[in-house]
């Protein structure tokens, strides 16, 4: 079971929250101007790094916002909580990774 | 103590040290590994390669699934491949001499709700055509099936039907792994453990070869068969997998008398559970919502599946938990496997089988070594390419046959 | 328009009048239904003069926290999000409304923005109240949050679950706990709560269906 911090509410269980998978994904600018393999890029593939990973969850249950946390995916260990509006801290880094770009 | 447990026989094959070349390599030293370097021996003549494991052979995945073979899947390419595959469990006991005690006792998948019992009653249909066994069962046929299982209609969730496949059933899996590894040795495969990858070594956009922990062994061809850590291995290769890892658990209870025949799944409340041939109740849940490789899930996963347990078997509410533990899939975007060629030249990929990659053991070893050795998908994996995310001929087997194992 | 009330139910008119009118465990726990309060959807963001002009119709502050409560003779502001709030009042649903929407329609006279959303939804949840000495240990049998005084102080609301049904769960005092339930979700609620309860009511028989 996961303790994650919200960022509004504050630690709560895992129960409460929703995983909305890697953040920092944006939509693309013009989805039509891209080509197939673009459009696969973004809509199939997606990093899943062993060590550090930024990624989206939500607080279902709770005030319903979603925010990102920097979790290692080997440890479980959450190494950062920020909300949508905050960029992306540098924590983590060097770590042994997969997928990371 | 170890005079108890069952002997690990590691003296069925030999341990040797990596050679400096081979004509083939197969990373990972698990189920599918294993049958890959089998098939490519056994069906291509392949014997100057090596599996090379991180660990001890088939420690990963292969120990910690939950047995279920079936093949009674929706799509026309999902029914192929593991109705392939099953017709190859029914041979290869022989074909290995190595009874690994797979058992055809047939697989339940009950239906909860009006739409499962239209969904099973369409993936029966679509079983028949494509000549995989398949019949509806009422809740008082279910019964006679299964009579430990719940049919009340006073429950949560109650059985309205279910789809049977009588030649489905469960396999020891250690065993399975053993006798391929045996096949494997006497061969002339190196199965070799303690091994990690660590780099691809390249010339241009083509592989020749691998950095280990055990230093570099050059290859004509590599395969990465390495399900939840294929990511971490397709990175330092220089491409992306549309896959994502993540913890899957199950759990055993201690041994009992034989109660129960034969193996039940139900999606909807998601539990599948099946008795092993010593007597242990095994079941598994789904998979953790979030990234891990961790081998290990969140306690709320199996507290959930052993309550949808409680309320399909009331008999198992004196059953004491032996073990709980975790394996690491790697889910695809589509719930079906990717089997095929990267963007890397002489660099093959058997990933994707998410929750349910042990059945399919047999027919992704088939495919793969056919791809690996002569460079083209086999007609079983033909559609079940890397391009299909960009083509968008998906095989959707999500809700259809693919979860819940 | 009518009076329809006679006409309304609650969540929990199916279940045993047990539950309707207070179920027992003297000494210990009791659970009674609280039904008919009415309940007033906001948001609106809280630094904007829409806001400011919100409180005044209250008469309270829109509280800026997890878990504050502010409170004025009729009403009780609950923190929700942070530009969410839901109001529990004494008063008719339609004053409340009418109330806070001429406010912001006079706003908007003056030619300045008014985005807020203002919504009747006394008809999603009832009220459940449990109290006495052992009530928090009835909730922690099925609630994920820190209910420990050191966590979850008198007078505050939070959104949670409690046996995986989302909730709002308010600590008015050490002993008295208010649930909000969708209504739809209501009857499970009490029936778990009253299973729950059976520890500390050892004269109670055991729970029958309705």
């Amino acid at each position: 079971m996961l303790l994650l911090n919200c960022p509004w509410c504050g630690p709560r269980d895992e129960t409460e929250y929703h995983y909305g998978g890697q953040a920092h994904v944006p939509y693309p600018q013009d989805p039509s101007a891209l080509s197939d393999e673009e459009w696969a890029q973004y809509l199939f593939f997606r990093d899943n790094p062993k060590g550090p990973f930024a990624e989206r969850w939500c607080h279902s249950v709770g005030c319903r916002r979603w925010f990102n946390v920097i979790r290692d995916t080997r440890t479980y260990e959450v190494l950062a909580v920020y909300t949508n509006s905050e960029p992306r801290p540098q924590v983590g880094a060097g770590v042994e990774a997969g997928g990371s770009r | 103590m170890a005079k108890l447990l069952p002997e690990h026989p590691a003296w069925l094959w030999r341990d040797p040290d990596p050679r400096s070349s081979y004509d083939a390599i197969v990373v990972g030293g698990g189920g599918h590994g294993l049958a890959t370097a089998y098939y490519l021996a056994r069906n291509h003549g392949m014997t100057n390669l090596a599996v090379l494991e991180k660990g001890w052979l088939a420690g990963g995945n292969m120990a910690r699934n939950t047995t279920i073979i079936r093949s009674n899947y929706l799509w026309d390419e999902s029914a192929a491949i593991y109705e392939f595959a099953l017709k190859q469990w029914e041979l290869l006991p022989a074909e290995l001499d190595y009874d690994f005690l797979f058992s055809q006792r047939g697989v339940l998948n009950l239906a909860h709700t009006l739409q499962d019992v239209r969904d099973s009653t369409r993936r029966i249909q679509a079983n028949r055509l494509n000549r995989v066994d398949a019949e509806w069962l009422e809740p008082d046929e279910v019964a006679k099936v299964c009579p430990i299982l719940n049919v009340s209609p006073d429950v949560r969730y109650p059985v309205l039907g279910a789809t049977f496949q009588p030649r489905a059933g469960i396999a020891k899996h250690d065993h399975v792994a053993w006798a391929l590894a045996r096949a494997c040795d006497a061969l002339g495969v190196d199965l070799i453990q303690n091994c990690e990858v660590t780099g691809f070594v390249k010339d241009a956009n083509r592989v020749v070869g691998v950095e280990t922990t055990r230093g570099r062994i050059n290859a004509g061809t590599v395969g990465l068969v390495a399900a939840g850590h294929s990511s971490v291995l397709a990175e330092k290769a220089g491409f992306r997998l549309p896959v994502q890892s993540h913890p899957l658990q199950a759990l055993v209870s201690e041994l009992y008398e034989p109660v129960h025949p034969t193996v039940v799944m139900s999606n909807h409340v998601h539990v599948y559970v099946s008795q092993a041939h010593k007597g242990e109740l095994v079941m598994g849940a789904g998979v953790d919502a979030y990234n891990g490789y961790g081998q290990r899930g969140s306690f709320h996963v199996i507290e959930r599946q052993m309550a949808a347990a409680l309320e399909l078997f009331p008999i198992f509410g004196r059953a004491h938990l032996l073990r709980t533990w975790g394996g690491i899939v790697d889910v695809s975007p589509d719930a079906s496997p990717i089997i095929g060629a990267t963007p890397v030249e002489n660099l093959y990929v058997n990933c994707g089988w998410g929750t349910g990659g042990f059945k399919a053991t047999p027919s992704a070893g088939w495919a793969m070594a056919h791809t690996m050795a002569t460079g083209e998908p086999h007609e079983l994996n033909r559609p079940f390419g890397l391009e299909r995310f960009t083509t968008g001929a998906l095989i959707d087997e999500h809700g259809a046959a693919a979860v819940a194992h | 328009m009518a009076d329809l009330t006679g006409l309304r139910r609650s969540p929990l008119d199916g279940l045993s009048a047990d539950i309707r009118n207070g179920a027992a465990g003297e000494q210990s726990v009791r659970l009674l239904e609280r039904p008919w309060l009415t309940m007033v959807s906001l948001r609106v963001d809280p630094r904007s003069e829409a806001a400011r002009r919100i409180e005044q119709v209250l008469g309270t502050r829109l509280p800026r926290a997890c878990g504050e409560v502010t409170s004025q003779d009729a009403h009780d502001v609950l923190w929700l999000g942070p530009d969410e709030w839901l109001v529990v009042s004494q008063m008719g649903a339609d004053v409340l409304v009418k109330g806070v929407s001429d406010a912001l329609a006079e706003l908007r006279d003056t030619g300045a923005a008014a985005h807020a959303a203002v919504v009747d939804v006394s008809a999603n949840r009832t009220v459940l109240e449990i109290s006495g000495p052992s009530a928090r240990g009835v909730l922690e049998k099925g609630c994920p949050a820190d209910l420990h005084p050191r966590a979850f102080d008198d007078g505050t609301a939070i959104a949670t679950t409690l046996a995986r049904i989302p909730l709002l769960l308010w600590k008015v005092d050490p002993n008295l706990f208010r649930l909000l339930p969708r209504g739809s979700f209501a009857p499970y609620v009490a029936r778990w709560l009253l299973d729950a309860m059976q520890e500390f009511t050892p004269d109670r028989p055991a729970l029958r269906g309705a």
